[in-house]
This record gives structure tokens, sequence and C-alpha cells, in this order.
């Protein structure tokens, strides 16, 4: 069945092991987390039941004019031009297939903000203003943030 | 902090931003032979060499 680590209410911590390959962590018989064969790590933390997480694999935090207030798992960004950047991943996603969402801070225009170009190193984010006459305009100086899930 | 510069294909010029977690671990050289595209040439500049106005950011170019 698994390997099991129980926090026992009564008798504090019980060990049950098998040769299945998963591990399962529990408190007082209830498993809480487990990890499987594959590797997934499957937790409740509020969700009802102990399924897969699916992690933050990058993330940045960078104003529009070259700073990046903090990141992980971010080697760079690249000012391409007005309200054009790409997100350079310190360590490679596994393949293109991942999600990017990005936002901007900016509360003073109707924003369109484009992910695109998801390659497994680099994703780029575009951040126009929203022109209601037609057509959009890169927009200068836009905070923005990205978040990689996978 | 540095920069690294290169010209686009198209003419203009991208800024790369080094995240300073990831120079905690590597060079900038190293961060430049892994994100700047291959082929370009690129320089290695101070911070204060990219202009701080941004208002024509869209017109710089590499000279």
């Amino acid at each position: 069945m698994a390997s099991i680590i129980n926090a026992d209410t009564s008798n504090g911590l019980k060990l049950t092991s098998d040769t299945t390959g998963q591990l399962d962590f529990q408190s007082a018989g209830s498993t809480k987390a487990t990890i499987d064969t594959a590797g997934n790590l499957k937790f409740d933390s509020g969700y009802g039941s102990v399924a897969t997480g699916y992690g933050c694999r990058a993330w940045v935090n960078f104003d529009g004019t070259g700073t990046i207030r903090d990141s992980g798992n971010v080697s760079s960004i690249t000012d391409n031009g007005t309200g054009d950047y790409t997100v350079n991943f310190a360590i490679a996603m596994p393949d293109v297939n991942y999600a990017a969402n990005a936002s901007t801070a900016n509360t003073n225009r109707l924003m369109l903000i484009t992910t695109n170009s998801y390659v497994v190193g680099s994703v780029k984010v575009q951040i126009n203003y929203v022109n209601f006459a037609g057509g959009n305009t890169p927009a200068l100086d836009s905070s923005c943030s990205v978040a990689v899930f996978r | 902090m540095s920069r690294i510069i290169y010209e686009t294909d198209d003419g203009g010029v991208a800024v790369i931003v080094p995240a300073p977690e990831y120079l905690l671990t590597n060079t900038i050289e190293q961060l430049a032979a892994k994100d700047v595209p291959a082929g370009a040439t690129y320089e290695i500049v101070e911070d204060d060499v990219v202009p701080s106005d941004r208002t024509f950011r869209g017109a710089w170019t590499w000279v």
C-alpha cells in the first residue's frame, strides 16, 4: 500500500513500511500528504482531499524600467522594447505546455497583457494600453508580475 | 549592476537585466552565454550606460 509516517494522537510517531515506493504522511491515521512513485507531491491544505499540487516553476516581479524586484527560477528579463519583455528561466521547463500568467500594477488605464513565444527557456510578455478607438499602444514602464506553472 | 545589450533583428536594442538571485551562483558572462540569442553580438555594460529616459525606447539603436 505505502510506507506510512503517522503522527498518532495517542502513541506518537508510528512508522509502517512496505516496498511499493509510495510514502504517506498521516495524522491520527488519516493521510494528509503523499509522495507517490512518480514523484508527485499530493497534499490537502484546505483543498478537501489529498491531491497533486502543481508548483509555480518560475516567477518574477519587475518594474518596467529595468529593475527586478524579486524572482524565483528566473535568470534575467530581456527588455525588448516598450512594453515588450522576455522572461528567461534559470532552469528550463520540461516542455512548452506550461501555463504563464502575467499581470500589471498599472491602475490608471485598461491594459492588455499577453504571454506568447513559449519555449522551454523563456516566455515573452507584452503589455499594451487598450485604445477603444482602435488598436493598442505598447505600455511604457508598467510594473509586471509573471508566474509560470507546470 | 551590469546589463547585457545586443542589437535585435529589427535594428533596435535589447537590454538583458540579470536577476540578482541568479548572479549569486553564476557570472554575468555565463548569463550572457545562456540568454543572448545565438549569433548575436553583445556587450556587457554598467546599468548607468542604459538611458533612464525611456520615452523613446523604441527608437534606441546600438552605435
